[in-house]
């Protein structure tokens, strides 16, 4: 009998972890937007189909975003050539802000513009930065919430182990 | 003895007359009740013609109360219950493009936003080479509308374009269809924008 409460307790707490992994947006489409980049052109997500595709939402006023970008631009350039994408989502309400910082920092990697905050709610963005990896067939698969030194050691798998698939 | 006998004999008399009395009196009685039930008759068979009118009008105007309520619940049916008839749906479409790269088109309805599509360049791309792009999808009410379609971009000499165009939409049963349609007026080397709707 203990024995069999105790299986029924282990099931429940599996089944739980099982829920969380798949909370919000993992495993779901990933919501479909277009927006205006720093070079002036539309980029639409759904145009990278095909594509490992990560977006990092950031902010100006985001120290961890700061710490992150620099690290993205490495992971985007070693990989951009096998079919992986970064979008940078900046949220400021003036993009003139996020201009001078990409100039500051080197940033190589697509920027845009989500003023109005639009794209922020689909995603859900309740943090500072999110990191969201869509696969291939279009799927998240992996968010992210904040930056903490070695994040990037993760990206960097999750990344390797979506452009095998 | 005698006085009972003397009353027998009167009770007989009397019995007597009066069946006389009633003999005589009977047919004229039997004559005045045929008339006033006659008459009465009468009148409650007019009476009943009247009700019989009356509800025989009655009847009529339910039964063309029952038809306009069929015609309006039909109507509503039509109205309501087939969404795909009250369905409008705009098109974005692109000629040339010599004179205008389009950036992003935004569509008002009856003074509220509805849609903001931003073109990618391979969008726009498609526009050019002949494609369509159905930009908006919206339910609307019979009666009429107004859009306001703003249309930004790069015009001539690379220089930024807002342009607005403002239809009325006079929506009937049915589905509608209306083109944004971006031309190139050579004359006066500007693009023109066009609403039409499709027969």
């Amino acid at each position: 009998m203990q024995v069999r409460r105790i299986l029924i307790l282990l099931a429940l707490a599996v089944h739980a972890v099982g829920v969380a992994s798949v909370s919000g947006l993992s495993g779901q489409p990933a919501p479909d937007f277009a927006l205006k980049s720093a070079s002036g052109e539309n980029l639409r997500l759904s145009e990278y189909r095909g594509d490992v595709v990560m977006i990092n939402f950031w902010a100006t006023w985001c120290g961890p975003c700061r710490q992150e970008m620099p690290l993205l631009d490495e992971l985007y350039s070693r990989y951009k050539r096998v079919g992986f994408n970064l979008l940078g989502v900046n949220i400021d309400d003036d993009p003139n802000k996020a201009i001078s910082m990409i100039s500051e920092l080197g940033v190589t990697f697509p920027v845009l513009f989500d003023s109005s905050k639009e794209v922020s709610k689909l995603y859900d963005v309740n943090a500072m930065p999110v990191t969201v990896l869509i696969d291939r067939e279009g799927q998240v698969r992996f968010v992210h919430y904040g930056y903490k030194s070695g994040y990037e050691q993760k990206y960097l798998d999750q990344v390797r182990s979506l452009l095998r698939e | 003895m005698n006085f009972a006998n003397n009353s027998g004999l009167l009770a007989a008399l009397l019995l007597f007359a009066s069946t006389a009395i009633l003999a005589q009196n009977t047919p004229p009685a039997i004559g005045a009740a045929t008339a006033a039930e006659s008459s009465m008759a009468a009148l409650i068979e007019s009476g009943s013609r009247d009700t019989f009118r009356a509800l025989d009008a009655d009847v009529q105007t339910l039964k063309k109360e029952v038809l306009d309520l069929n015609r309006d619940l039909f109507l509503l049916e039509e109205e309501l219950l087939f969404p795909a008839n009250s369905q409008v749906a705009f098109f974005v479409s692109m000629d040339v493009g010599e004179y205008f790269k389009l950036d992003s088109v935004s569509l008002t309805i009856d003074g509220k936003e509805v849609a903001n599509y931003l073109y990618t360049d391979r969008e726009v791309d498609a526009l050019l080479r002949g494609g369509v792009h159905r930009v908006h999808m919206a339910n609307l009410k019979t009666g009429e509308h107004e859009l306001i379609a703003v249309f930004t971009g790069q015009g001539p000499h690379a220089r930024d374009y807002r342009r607005g165009a403002t239809v009325k939409i006079d929506k009937g049963i049915g589905a509608k269809y209306l083109e944004l349609e971006i031309n190139d007026r050579v004359s006066k080397q500007q693009p023109e924008f066009e609403i039409r709707e499709w027969e």
